[in-house]
């Protein structure tokens, strides 16, 4: 069999009506991005450039040593390679990858924001992290020249007097900033429109392993969460990853999250939501907090997710790791009283080594990132 | 939600009703029913997709014919016992008609609506699948 395979020009797999909607489903990429109502300034090419320049500023960190770069480095598919971020000390999760975090609608592991704006003040305050404060970055953006006049470019008037809502508006251009990132086209991109049109050819171009990995994907369920055009549904889940973070301390992961979420001044149902509609807090308003929400973590995108290490801890190094995790898991780990969405799969050494393979194909290479344009040229 | 459309018929086959008129609008809905209570709905948008909020449109009627009342909604997955990460709000617009607000369907599969209605004394549950792709 594998011989021939090899020998003759390599026929696609045959897919059956079912498989043929999932695999759409995947697609198409890269997708219409919304505008996100909460932000006035999503999608102004001034706020934009405005959010890199404060993106790559260290002076919004309280000892001016640290930026949102510092974790989130563009070379490394907007992470940074490390299990747990370091911040001022060592955090007890993994910096997320930043691809198409602007067609999120919960942000964080835990998901305790609920726009990309309100996500981006976090860093800024955390102790942990940069240790700013809202007087910091208010007087940053009043007297620096450049950043002030890339902020009246953004916003239309100069720098206010108080200082929470700059605090905000940076955070506002950091978002606008942040959603231009959407990841490039894969190979799987390429077979997905293939196998939407119908065309053999295009469709043999995809490996064979990939394609025999992806069926493993489909069967197995696994877009039972990792759902849609960015693989993910965006919502939360236990798939068995240890969630102490020291002896007799968990991160109880979704549970916290949503408490953080109803305190925090930031949240889409405070004043500083700039949709007057409501429209954007829906999900705000109905999200119900419950107790199996302990020790879930948001389903994080398969999309150019990097080289690991992976999961909300870092966890598994490799995405063969993730593989062996997903087809030994242990069953009694997951409390489940009906069919289980995670299960041990038992996969042969053959099966793994195709599923990665699939996974594999849903990163492409990225040109390297050029310097932003000057704020106010 | 071609499961809409082969529905449709049945709901133009009802009789015009007076006090509790089954009527949603656009002509489109699924309509459930048990021996005390007659209950149609749409959804708004009409096609649900999965990990989008949505609403639910209701008309809440007895058997014989007078509004009923829409008492609460809920939904989960049978096969995977879990349910919705989101709690819907009911509003009356009177006459046994509502709407729900806050739904959302968060994995591909099917999803099973339990809907509890009462008239006076007499409370029921009435439920309904729905398959999202
Ligand atoms: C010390 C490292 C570090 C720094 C500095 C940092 N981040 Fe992060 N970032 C993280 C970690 C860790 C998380 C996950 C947080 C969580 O789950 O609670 C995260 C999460 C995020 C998310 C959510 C992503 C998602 O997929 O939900 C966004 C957006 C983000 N950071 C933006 C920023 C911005 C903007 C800055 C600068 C103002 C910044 N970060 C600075 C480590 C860092
Ligand atoms: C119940 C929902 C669910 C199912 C089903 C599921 N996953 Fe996941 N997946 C998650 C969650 C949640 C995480 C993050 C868990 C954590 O960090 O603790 C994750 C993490 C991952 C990661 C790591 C990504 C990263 O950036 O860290 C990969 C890869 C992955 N899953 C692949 C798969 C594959 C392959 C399958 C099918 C065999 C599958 N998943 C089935 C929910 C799911």
């Amino acid at each position: 069999m594998a011989l021939a395979a090899s020998a003759v020009a390599q026929t696609p797999l045959q897919w059956s009506e079912d498989e043929v909607r999932a695999i759409a489903r995947h697609g198409p990429w890269p997708p219409t991005a919304p505008r996100d109502p909460s932000n006035r300034v999503a999608g102004s090419a001034n706020a934009i450039v405005l959010g890199e320049h404060l993106f790559n500023e260290p002076r919004l960190s309280a000892d001016g040593a640290m930026s949102c770069a510092t974790c989130h480095v563009a070379g490394r598919d907007w992470g940074d390679g490390r299990a747990k971020a370091v911040g001022r000390a060592e955090l007890d999760r993994r910096t997320p990858s930043l691809w198409n975090v602007g067609l999120a609608h919960w942000f964080g592991w835990d998901g305790a924001g609920d726009s990309l704006w309100s996500q981006s003040i976090r860093p800024i305050l955390d102790p942990r992290e940069m240790a700013g404060d809202a007087g910091r970055v208010a007087g940053l953006l009043r007297e620096d020249k450049a950043l002030a006049c890339g902020y009246e470019r953004a916003f239309g008037h100069k720098p206010g007097g108080d200082d929470e809502k700059l605090l905000v508006d940076a955070a506002k251009a950091l978002a606008a900033f942040q959603a231009t990132l959407i990841s490039p086209r894969t190979p799987f991109d390429a077979f997905r429109d293939a196998v939407v049109a119908g065309d053999r050819e295009a469709m043999a171009r995809y490996p064979l392993a990939a394609q025999r990995g992806l069926k493993i994907f489909i069967d197995a369920k696994c877009s039972a969460c990792h759902f849609g055009p960015r693989l993910t549904n965006g919502e939360f889940g236990d798939v068995g990853i240890p969630f102490f973070t020291r002896p007799g301390e968990v991160d109880s992961g979704r549970l916290d999250g949503l408490g953080k979420l109803a305190n925090s001044t930031f949240n889409l149902l405070g004043k500083y939501n700039d949709d007057a509609s409501g429209a954007s807090a829906l999900r705000t308003r109905h999200v119900q907090r419950l107790h199996s929400n302990f020790g879930e973590f948001r389903v994080p995108s398969l999309r150019q997710s990097g080289s690991g290490p992976f999961m909300h801890n870092g966890h598994l190094a490799t995405l063969e790791d993730v593989v062996k995790h997903y087809s030994e898991v242990n069953p009694e780990r997951l409390h489940s009283d009906a069919i289980p969405l995670v299960r041990p799969l038992a996969l042969s050494a053959d099966q793994s080594a195709d599923l990665v393979a699939f996974l594999r194909t849903l990163s492409a290479d990225v040109p390297s990132r050029p310097a932003p344009p000057l704020l106010c040229p | 939600m071609r499961l809409l459309a082969a529905l449709i018929a049945l709901l133009i086959t009802f009789p015009a009703w007076a006090d509790c008129p089954l009527d949603l609008g656009r002509g489109t809905g699924i309509v459930i029913f048990s021996s005390h209570y007659l209950i149609a709905f749409r959804p708004e948008p009409l096609r649900i997709e999965v990990g989008e909020p949505f609403s639910l449109l209701f008309n809440v009627c007895t058997k014989n014919d007078k509004p009923a009342e829409l008492v609460a909604i809920d939904a989960q997955m049978p096969e995977h016992k879990h349910g919705m990460n989101y709690r819907p709000t009911i509003v009356s617009l009177g006459d046994g008609r509502y709407r729900v607000d806050g739904m959302v369907f968060h994995m591909p599969g099917t999803w099973e609506l339990a809907i509890d209605v009462r008239a006076g004394e007499e409370s029921e549950r009435l439920s309904h699948e729905l398959v999202v792709k």
